[in-house]
């Protein structure tokens, strides 16, 4: 039986799915990238449903409840997006950063 | 020695005619560094019409420590020896500019930094923060400087080169001293005045937290 938990999270997940075909049909996201992210939203999807998919996962690493190891992966997941974030973010600032005061150099006036 | 003077500035139109007037008697050129000024700064320039200067314009804001750095690579390659570093608020007063040619010209030192003294009106919580900057930088590089956070200063060609900063923001001027303590750079502090405009401008608590946040990174990473 679905309980509460379960149903908000599977709204999160389609609206997630949304979100992501919004994306693409505006062109911001590319095929691969659709792709990738309909299929993680998919396996959240399965997962929130059945649960005890991951039973065996949880008692191999050693954690008792598969909430847990649900909170876990998720922990890991938001720490690696905002680190993958973060670095590309800088990457575009310095290559912005360069542009901007390449342009003042060129253009120089006296 | 040839000596230029470079100054960042963004927003001015108040300030920056009198900032430019004030410097054109020591006939030194002048690159004024434009950091995506949305108001009249510009204009208010060319009412001056001074002679040796360079105008660069960033086309949208990057920060202090990136104007600072555009107008330095500028100089450098317009064959400078030494930079002399201005506010654009008028700030800091133009007859102070002796007092950083003579050490730079005596071949003695390769940076000269400007010490703003608590009875030109420096406000208490600056003048707090930066004797707080000071301390962390001497603890962290081994170097103290009295005005840690004092934008007037002056470096050789050499020095330039040594302590180049990355920081595009108010950082740089606590970078650049933590790349002299790395580079054990020779320097000269000199007292000069100081006359706040605008209270609403510059440094602010918040840039104050990141900065320190910076000064501890550059601890591991310079």
């Amino acid at each position: 039986m679905i309980i509460g938990l379960q149903i908000i999270a599977l709204i999160f997940a389609f609206s997630m799915i949304y979100f992501v075909m919004l994306h693409y049909k505006r062109g911001e996201i590319g095929r691969s990238e659709i792709f990738s992210w309909v299929i993680m939203w998919a396996v959240a999807i399965v997962v929130i449903i059945f649960p005890e998919l991951l039973r065996t996962f949880a008692s191999t690493f050693l954690v008792t409840r598969v909430f847990d190891l649900m909170v876990i992966a998720g922990f890991i997941l938001v720490i690696s997006l905002v680190t993958s974030s973060y670095i590309r973010t800088k990457k575009l600032e310095k290559k912005l950063e360069e542009m901007v005061r390449h342009e003042a150099l060129k253009k120089a006036k006296k | 020695m040839k000596i230029f003077i470079v100054i960042p500035f963004r927003n001015e139109e108040k300030h920056i005619g009198l900032v430019v007037k004030g410097v054109m008697k020591y006939k030194l050129p002048v690159v004024l560094v434009d950091d995506g000024s949305t108001d009249n700064s510009e204009s208010k320039i060319k009412d001056v019409r001074p002679p040796n200067l360079t105008l660069l314009t960033h086309k949208i804001n990057l920060g202090k420590g990136a104007a600072m750095k555009t107008g330095a690579d500028y100089a450098i390659s317009s064959g400078a020896d030494a930079i002399i570093f201005m506010d654009g608020d008028n700030q800091h007063h133009p007859d102070d500019i002796l007092k950083f040619i003579k050490p730079l010209e005596s071949g003695k030192f390769d940076a000269v930094f400007g010490a703003r003294n608590f009875n030109y009106g420096v406000p208490l919580i600056r003048f707090l923060g930066n004797k707080f900057a000071s301390f962390i930088l001497t603890m962290f590089f081994g170097i103290y400087i009295s005005d840690a956070l004092c934008g007037y200063k002056a470096l050789t060609k050499k020095a330039y080169e040594k302590v180049r900063w990355e920081t595009t923001g108010y950082g740089v001027e606590t970078e650049i001293i933590a790349r002299m303590g790395k580079a054990k750079l020779k320097f000269l502090e000199v007292p000069v005045r100081a006359i706040y405009h605008d209270k609403t401008k510059g440094v602010t608590i918040l840039d104050a937290v990141g900065i320190m946040g910076e000064i501890i990174k550059w601890r591991f990473t310079i």
